[in-house]
């Protein structure tokens, strides 16, 4: 087995960073792999995380973490085997390497499926801890001013909450072929959240922001203070929120993080593992209309310093940007290593994995939709009855039917193309496989979230972005109390 | 074929961890600290189709500290983690944490960890004797066995049945060593097998899914895996065919594994820390009537069929059982020692530890007392709406209570099931939801750490056609 480094320059002498030695590596592969394995790796992680949290005017919660380990994969056609373990010395490793074999003992082989070899990347972001340069003390700081402002904003301002983390994740994986990659990911995040008080009537607003770069991005420049006034302005607009309408009736999406639509309605539905399985509503629709003319989404990880994006993916796959849905068609899916080998199509850079300790599965990256033609205010005001959701919470997506819910946290009712009041927040519900088709109007104003998602699937949690131009549906049932 | 077997473990003890981090944190500067040590064993094993998919071993263990520093405006904390148990690896957690916690802003009202009611030796020893933790009763060849069994089961329980995501059975036991610098310091172990099961009914845009699983403190506790197919199975197939309905106001009856997420909302407005934080809607509710009067719900720290048993919290504290809801009233928020202090009441003993970051506050084992009802007696009584056997997403706002979220589940017309629902949305308000409460089933179900009986809630808005 030769040993060879990523051609490009994103990746950084690999042993550097490496706290176990190559040949030790080596040996597990080697005790771990049978003959007729269709693929195996071997990943290695370190990473350390830091939090600072303010409530009641104070920095009360500091907090750090550091954890690192190794998990070992077999691969044999339809059949995985993995083990994990967090010591790193030679025997544990090798004991490690054992357990995942065990699989491989029963699986039934189903021939290596030639994967093209992996195109060189650039690097997407820098290899620095983002809290370097950024001590303590300054983030305190930055935490304090935060919360001065959101007070001094308005006096209906009653509690802040503010937490500014960050992370950095170096990790090795040494493949079955050979390949040896490397990558370091940054990981920074602001948030902040403000309780008002009206009358005795209490409400809630929040704002966050980051992405793979430095802290220190949070610390100057205005946008930390633009996510403050952009909490206190939620929770403010919510206190004269109105009940919203049951029922079904036209919506306009904002842009931005509304996008979180594509991520439910489509995006979980054309991973691979579900296709391959035959599990998901779009699993025969490949080639088929699934939206408006007009609609084309992308899945794109190779975006600069984006939160959903990643150099390479958890098995050393190079991201792409990969068009799922190509002028109203369906034209792709989102493929690991294992799926594409078994569907006979190429992987997509979309392996991923929370950390060593969770096997690889088909995500998603950065996933949007690309801009049309139409103004966004003629896109507003094309609504005679209906909701205007220019902010969401969380959604979520059953595969198998195509339902999927996500819910707003700032919207208004809309009349004759007017916006009249804001709404309470409501759950919007509709079926992945039709919404899109309803689509009639799409803006020209795309736009990507401030940096915020976060996915989960099979109980693992991986940083993800979305995007949307303002968008028109004609029909999506809205979970209101007012009939 | 040949399977994993236990691996021999070299690592020093969790006790010894624990009180050498202690230790390691004086020297650093600390003037009080606690130290949590664990070790998570676990197999699980996967399979699909009748073929096994995956096998997954993890040994993992973990170091938690918590550091307080006394400043001369009081005592500031910090809190640290690591896998990394060489001497030099505590030693520099410890000196991380110290750093950390200088850093932090004082708090007068800090509760460091001295001084709290810890249960006795004799009380830990019982304890230890009664809950011994171990192996849950399966090898992976056994796991495997009942996971194939199971989804064999469910696979072929009817033709409607199209498709399988698959079945699978874990096993697996963790350890916890906690000690305080007052000089407790306690060891535990915790051990559940589960098994669970989804299949497919129907077909293309027809499709229906489904699932039912089972966990338990050893496998002889397990429901049998014949069982556990039939309830995915016998759900997906129930599920064919589903359409709208039209939108307006309804009777909703919640059944057991809908009505856990209404115990969730409860326990998360009146923990300790959302109330400190005015981020609930049950702020100002304590000793008020929030449920009709045969409502009672009780917080059981040692219980026969809960997972959530606890002889201390996160804290060290002695953990007793009380009840939470008596005939309607709110009769306690849960507290840690520090929202104990800041509210001025009593310590619940709820305090929820992971290794860094900072204290939460849970509940143990959350038991709604079931009524007299069965599910088909509430069905008749309610006449007309709807009962609710799935919920998704994240429609509840902590602080007002307002509650919009995607429901799927039957129709109900003249006192019995009509027919299958989906794509609607069910809303209100939880502090309604919670008063207008009609009927408490007789059918108190287990899932893990919550009971719960079918629940059955008047006035709630429904959206669909």
């Amino acid at each position: 087995m030769t040993m060879c480094c990523m051609s490009s320059q994103t990746h950084t002498p690999a042993s550097d960073s490496l706290p176990v030695s190559e040949d030790t590596l080596q040996s597990v592969l080697s005790l771990m792999l049978p003959a007729d394995a269709d693929d195996g790796d071997l990943y290695i992680e370190h990473s350390t995380a830091e939090s600072l949290a303010l409530e009641e005017g104070r920095v009360k919660h500091v907090s750090a973490s550091t954890h690192q380990g190794m998990g070992a994969r077999v691969i044999k056609g339809e059949a995985s085997g993995h083990a994990f373990t967090d010591r790193l010395d030679p025997a544990a490793l090798m004991e490690a390497g054992k357990s995942a074999r065990a699989i491989a003992l029963s699986g039934e082989t189903k021939g290596p499926v030639a994967i093209h070899p992996d195109h060189s990347s650039p690097a997407l972001y820098q290899n620095i801890n983002p809290s370097e340069g950024v001590d303590f003390l300054q983030r305190k700081t930055l935490l304090e001013e935060l919360d001065a402002l959101a007070r001094s904003l308005d006096p209906r301002v009653k509690q802040v909450f503010a937490n500014v983390s960050s992370s950095f994740s170096d990790i090795h994986i040494i493949r079955m072929d050979g390949g040896h990659l490397h990558d370091a990911r940054p990981l920074v995040r602001l948030n902040i959240s403000v309780v008002v008080e009206q009358n005795g009537m209490r409400e809630t607003g929040s704002a966050g922001g980051g992405g793979r770069f430095s802290l220190s991005r949070l610390t100057e420049g205005d946008e930390a203070k633009r996510l403050v006034r952009e909490a206190v302005r939620l929770a403010i607009l919510n206190l004269d929120a109105q009940e919203a309408p049951a029922g079904t009736f036209p919506v306009v999406l904002g842009p931005g993080w509304p996008g979180i639509l594509l991520h439910e309605a489509i995006g979980h539905g054309l991973e691979g593992d579900f296709n391959r399985k035959g599990t998901s509503v779009f699993s025969d629709k490949m080639g088929q209309q699934v939206a408006a003319r007009g609609i084309t989404v992308v899945d794109d990880g190779t975006i600069h310093e984006r939160r959903g994006s990643l150099t390479i993916d958890d098995e050393g796959t190079p991201s792409n940007r990969t068009v799922l849905i190509e002028d109203g068609i369906l034209t792709g899916y989102l493929m690991d290593r294992q799926n594409a080998r078994l569907m006979g199509m190429q992987p997509t850079g979309n392996g991923r994995r929370e950390s060593y300790a969770h096997p690889v599965l088909p995500r998603m990256t950065n996933t949007f939709m690309l801009a049309g033609k139409d103004e966004p205010d003629d896109i507003v005001a094309s609504l005679d009855r209906g909701i205007y959701a220019v902010n969401f919470g969380g959604g979520q997506v059953d595969i198998t039917s195509g339902k999927f819910v996500f819910t707003t946290s700032e919207a208004y009712y809309v009349e004759n193309g007017k916006i009249q009041h804001p709404v309470k927040g409501a759950t919007l519900i509709g079926l992945g496989h039709e919404v899109l088709q309803k689509v009639s109007m799409i803006g020209n104003d795309l736009k990507l979230d401030p940096g915020v998602g976060t996915c989960g699937k099979g109980g693992q949690s991986v940083p993800v972005g979305v995007g949307l131009p303002t968008l028109r549906i004609d029909e999506l049932t809205i979970g209101g109390t007012e009939t | 074929m040949s399977l994993p077997t236990e691996s021999s473990s070299h690592a020093p003890s969790l006790s010894y961890l624990a009180a050498k981090l202690i230790d390691e944190a004086r020297k650093a500067g600390a003037t009080y600290v606690d130290a949590l040590a664990v070790n998570d064993t676990g197999d699980s094993i996967s399979v699909r189709n009748g073929a096994v998919e995956s096998v997954e071993r993890e040994d993992a263990q973990g170091m938690g500290l918590r550091a307080f520093v006394e400043t001369d405006r009081g005592l500031a904390f910090a809190t640290a983690s690591s896998s990394d148990v060489s001497e030099s690896g505590l030693k520099k957690l410890a000196e991380q944490v110290v750093l950390m916690a200088r850093i932090s802003e004082p708090d007068p009202n800090a509760m460091p960890p001295v001084g709290a009611n810890h249960p006795d030796a004799d009380e830990l020893k019982e304890w230890n004797k009664k809950h011994p933790g171990g192996n849950p009763g399966w090898d992976i060849g056994q796991a495997r066995d009942a996971a194939l069994h199971c989804e064999d089961v469910a696979r072929h329980y009817s033709d409607k049945i199209t498709n399988s995501e698959g079945a699978e059975a874990s096993f697996g036991h963790n350890r916890v060593a906690y000690a305080s610098c007052d000089g407790f310091a306690a060891e535990y172990g915790k051990s559940s097998a589960s098994i669970s099961v989804s299949v497919i009914a129907g077909s293309g845009e027809g499709m229906q899914r489904d699932y039912a699983w089972h966990r338990a403190r050893h496998v002889n506790d397990l429901r049998s895996p014949e069982l556990i197919a039939e309830e995915a199975a016998s759900r997906a197939v129930s599920r064919l065919n589903a359409g709208s309905m039209h939108s307006g106001h309804s009777s909703i009856v919640f059944e057991p594994r809908t009505a856990t997420s209404l115990l969730g909302h409860l326990v998360g407005a009146i923990n300790g820390r959302s109330v400190l934080q005015q981020r609930s809607f049950l702020t100002d509710a304590l000793g008020q009537t929030i449920f009709p009067d045969f409502v009672n719900i009780e917080d059981k720290h040692d219980h026969p069929e809960g997972l959530g048993n606890r002889l201390f919290d996160g804290e060290g504290t002695r953990c007793s059982a009380h009840s939470l809801i008596d005939r309607g009233v709110l009769t306690t928020f849960l507290t840690d020692r520090y929202t104990a202090k800041r509210l001025n009441m009593q310590e619940t003993g709820s305090a929820m530890r992971g290794l860094t970051g900072d204290i939460g506050i849970g509940s143990s084992n959350l038991i709604w007392q079931p009524g007299s009802h069965s599910q088909k007696a509430m069905l008749k009584e309610i006449g007309n709406g709807l009962l609710v056997t799935e919920l998704i997403g994240f429609g509840v706002n902590p602080v007002t209570g307002d509650y919009s979220r995607g429901a799927g589940g039957f129709l109900i017309e003249n006192g019995e099931i009509s027919r299958p629902v989906q794509g609607i949305t069910i809303a209100g308000n939880l502090k309604e939801m919670f008063a207008n409460i009609e009927l408490v089933g007789s059918d108190l179900s287990w899932f893990g750490s919550t009971a719960v009986p079918s629940i059955a809630v008047s006035g709630m808005t429904i959206a669909g056609q």
